[in-house]
């Protein structure tokens, strides 16, 4: 690529292609920079950019730094892309690169315009001994310390504490030895990676892409390097870079996969949502770290129980995790091997507590149980009889099977850690605020189990049975409050799990204790006052369906029928009466009936079928009560369904019985003026008056003139009529024509007019 | 360490030899290495016992994981106390065979019901194991 450094215009593809064809390095990867994919502006630019791009892409990559990262030339020889670690990376290029007949590379390494100067050797080298973690490891751990430029120690060093051994089986093929990097001159040092080449090569077909200890790929190694020139593939390396491997499944650093949280959700705001966490709740607790882990490393080993040789499958796998746990041959049995391991390179086993097995022996030391503070939820007694229940199991047992455990292999899969956390987590969900609500079963079991035994073992020994109050989750009460700003309409409403937004703000509005009780009361009273009319209502029908039903039934049981009709009319009018007296209507049940619209048609319906003193009784109350059944009747306007009946009954009054209603009807000071101005009373007035006319017109010997009665209660009605505003004058449902005359016998000829006027005006203008 | 004493908890039974019943109705036999919260069980050298009649074969399988919602039952195995006396271990071929043999009559019978109840004018819904709802 530094042999178009001087190219300043823009390539084309003619170009492009003759290139090509003179080099055979230069392969069609490139088409990329110089072929179509290349944008028309400079391509220094460009490739900076993308350099940089790449190298922000490697770092997150962990130091994998298999981006198309090209390095520059080798000294002296090619220039070879080296695939880097970010820190190398961050290397030095000399921008006074010897151009050799380098390789295309897609793209400079990041940096390589940045640092104008620096030995592109020096860079190389350090990069070499730095990155490698064979030779930094036989190095030592400031291997590249000493040079100038400030090559953060390569990721991969804390594995050089582990990898004595693995010198031997580095692809880098370095032979071993003190090959202390800061004693070697560069040159020096390239010979040496030179000569390693050769037979490195076939094992770096197979360890491009992984180190024998099953890491990621940490660096390519420089025995690659120095390959550069003589393979096509490895100019294609060079140019393009080693693709991306997928990322190593393989945990690096032995570390547990556990650590490898999935990434973080997008949580739900804190507000009034879980606490977020970097560790989603399902996961397992990590492992130890690394450097704890070299301690475990070495430590478990001793630890260990022996087993016998031969113990456990062996796989390849395994055999690599032997070779690299061959430090720990300082075993203390000495037995044949290291410790199996299941799973290839999976460390985990031995970062276990101290073997179950040892609980064996240990369990009879232990007299009393271990009170952990999570299980308190369990009543004590519980507690107590399952640790002796456990003990009791655990000393005859704990001699064979600790040694059936201290040989199995495979044990201790689960640490201590993780068997805590999922007690932890059961212990969790036994949690209650109401736990005879929870778990009443239990609770009682426990009440019954601990009579028993005090019942048992009473006098023997006073065992404290105190009741232990095993601690209650208080119940907390998250109420969210939304966000708001100060003069902002509406509320920001931030939504969780916990509180799902709020669709209807709603207001409660609370009433007080006593308006609920006068508004029960009223809505009582009302149903009772429904309840009756419907009552009443059933039994009407009843009574006008008998004349149908009677026509039906045969002879015999007529009688039986006729008798049944009544009791049924007795009974209505029994529910409408006053307790004592038979023949004055209940006031206040009247009222009360006719306070409800169906009451008064009930009424009107009923009053035919009574005999004629219950009926004339009910018109009496009627009358009586008129102004209140005026007043109660505004809404329904229902009254005037009583003419007909009324009618009917007055039309079959007797004299006294007319005046008296007259009389009721007129009732107490002012009531006709009342009375005047609702339809229904004017219209009765009228219905009486004329009745006592015609009484008077057609029967001589009528009684009504017989007392003064009449006459005055005529008179009064003459006086209101003629006092009364025509406005207030209700109009009636009709007029009876003979009022006139009636009125003649009592007023002279002016009022008789006006009377006139009145009862004109009032029927004829509504 | 008294884990969760008085409640059915698996992490005592952890390392220990286990049979259990699944729901499709298989057998497994294994050593049970690690549980979790919902009863997922992680079983090392598991082998898969089928039985027919009296007659039974082992099918090692290596490592399984059993997600918990599908265990029926889950019970130790005493090591020292060894099969039955009644059964009888046959090889895998065999077993299989047989096993294959008892579906074929199961089959059998099943189309020899339905023929005989479709004759009568009867028919049974065929129950979908799958829908449990």
């Amino acid at each position: 690529m530094f042999r178009f450094q001087s190219l300043d215009e823009d390539c084309t593809l003619e170009k492009e292609e003759g290139l090509v064809e003179e080099e055979d390095e230069i392969d069609q990867f490139n088409d990329d920079t110089f072929g179509d994919g290349a944008i028309d502006d400079d391509w220094q630019e460009e490739h900076k950019r993308l350099a940089e791009l790449e190298e922000r892409k490697n770092e997150g990559l962990g130091g994998l730094g298999l981006g198309g990262l090209g390095m520059g030339g080798m000294g002296g020889g090619d220039a070879s892309t080296v695939q880097l670690p970010p820190p190398a990376s961050r290397v030095p290029h000399p921008s006074s690169l010897p151009p050799p007949h380098h390789s295309l590379s897609s793209m400079p390494p990041p940096g390589l315009e940045d640092r104008g100067g620096g030995d592109l050797a020096e860079s190389l080298a350090m990069l070499i001994l730095g990155a490698d973690p064979a030779i930094a490891s036989v190095g030592g751990p400031t291997g590249p310390g000493d040079r100038s430029t400030g090559l953060p120690p390569p990721p991969s060093m804390p594995q050089q504490h582990q990898l004595p051994p693995h010198q031997q089986l580095t692809p880098s093929g370095l032979p071993p030895g003190p090959l202390h990097p800061s004693l070697l001159s560069y040159q020096q040092h390239q010979h040496l990676l030179r000569r390693g080449g050769p037979p490195m090569q076939q094992m770096n077909s197979h360890n491009i892409w992984e180190n024998n200890m099953g890491f990621g790929p940490v660096s390519v190694t420089p025995g690659l390097v120095t390959q550069m020139e003589d393979s096509p593939l490895m100019s294609i390396i060079k140019e393009v870079g080693l693709p991306n491997r997928p990322p190593p499944v393989m945990s690096e650093d032995g570390r547990d996969l556990s650590e490898r949280a999935p990434p973080p959700r997008s949580s739900s705001p804190v507000i009034g949502s879980p606490p977020v966490r970097a560790v989603p709740i399902g996961t397992p607790p990590k492992q130890p770290m690394s450097h704890a882990m070299n301690h475990h490393q070495q430590n478990s080993p001793l630890c260990r129980p022996p087993f016998p040789a031969g113990v456990g499958p062996v796989l390849s796998q395994i055999q690599r995790a032997q070779m690299l746990n061959s430090q720990v041959a300082g075993f203390p049995r000495g037995c044949q091997g290291p410790p199996l391991l299941p799973g290839g390179g999976g460390f985990r086993p031995f970062f276990g507590q101290p073997p179950p097995h040892r609980m064996g022996p240990h369990h009879n030391h232990v007299p009393c149980p271990i009170i952990r503070h999570n299980t308190t939820h369990l009543h004590p007694q519980h507690r107590r009889m399952l640790t002796q229940r456990m003990q009791s199991r655990g000393g005859e047992r704990g001699g064979r099977v600790g040694d059936w455990r201290s040989r199995d292999p495979y044990s201790n899969l689960m640490t201590q850690r993780e068997k805590e956390w999922v007690a932890k987590i059961q212990m969790m969900q036994l949690q209650s605020t109401d736990p005879y609500l929870d778990d009443y079963y239990y609770q009682n079991y426990f009440e019954k189990m601990e009579k028993r035994q005090e019942r048992d073992r009473d006098g023997v020994r006073k065992e404290h049975t105190t009741k232990l109050i095993t601690p209650q989750v208080a119940k907390l009460e998250h109420t969210y409050r939304p966000v708001q700003f100060a003069g902002s309409l509406g509320k920001l409403t931030v939504s969780s799990v916990n509180n799902p937004r709020k669709m209807i703000d709603t207001v409660v509005t609370s009433r007080t204790d006593d308006e609920e009780k006068r508004e029960k009361q009223v809505w009582n009273k009302r149903r009772q006052i429904l309840y009756t009319v419907e009552k009443m209502y059933s039994l009407l029908l009843e009574v006008q369906d008998f004349e149908k039903r009677f026509m039906q039934t045969p002879e015999e049981q007529r009688e039986a029928l006729l008798e049944q009709h009544k009791t049924h009319t007795l009974q209505l009018y029994a529910s409408l009466r006053e307790k004592e007296w038979d023949d004055r209507v209940s006031d206040e049940q009247c009222l009360l009936i006719m306070s409800v619209r169906k009451g008064k048609r009930l009424i009107s319906r009923l009053i035919p079928f009574l005999p004629p003193l219950q009926a004339a009784a009910v018109v009496m109350g009627i009358a009586r009560n008129l102004p209140a059944l005026a007043k109660k009747d505004k809404q329904d306007q229902a009254l005037c369904w009583l003419v007909e009946p009324v009618a009917v009954v007055i039309s079959s009054l007797s004299s006294a019985a007319l005046t008296d209603l007259l009389q009721e009807l007129q009732g107490s000071e002012g009531q006709l003026s009342k009375v005047l101005q609702n339809k229904f009373g004017v219209t009765l007035l009228y219905l009486i008056l004329s009745e006592g006319e015609r009484m008077q017109s057609s029967d001589l010997n009528c009684q009504l003139m017989d007392d003064n009665r009449w006459t005055e209660l005529v008179f009064s009605v003459t006086r209101e009529l003629l006092n009364v505003p025509p406005s207030s004058l209700s109009p009636p449902l009709f007029t009876p024509p003979n009022l006139l005359s009636l009125f003649s016998r009592y007023v002279d000829r002016q009022r008789l007019e006006l009377l006139q006027e009145k009862l004109q005006i009032s029927s004829l203008s509504r | 360490m008294n884990y969760m004493p008085g409640t059915a908890s698996l992490i005592d039974d952890i390392d220990k030899k286990h049979l259990v019943l699944l729901r499709d109705g298989r057998t497994l036999i294994g050593f049970l290495r690690s549980i979790d919260q919902f009863a997922n069980l992680v079983f090392h050298q598991t082998v898969e016992r089928i039985h027919v009649g009296k007659k039974f074969g082992d099918i090692p399988r290596g490592i399984f994981i059993v997600r918990g919602e599908n265990v029926v039952l889950l019970g130790e195995i005493d090591i020292d106390k060894l099969c039955d006396h009644i059964l009888q271990q046959v090889s895998i071929e065999e077993i299989l065979e047989e096993q294959r043999l008892q579906q074929q009559a199961k089959q059998k019978t099943e189309k020899a019901k339905v023929t005989a109840l479709k004759d009568r004018g009867l028919s049974i819904p065929k129950a979908d194991n799958l829908d449990e709802y």
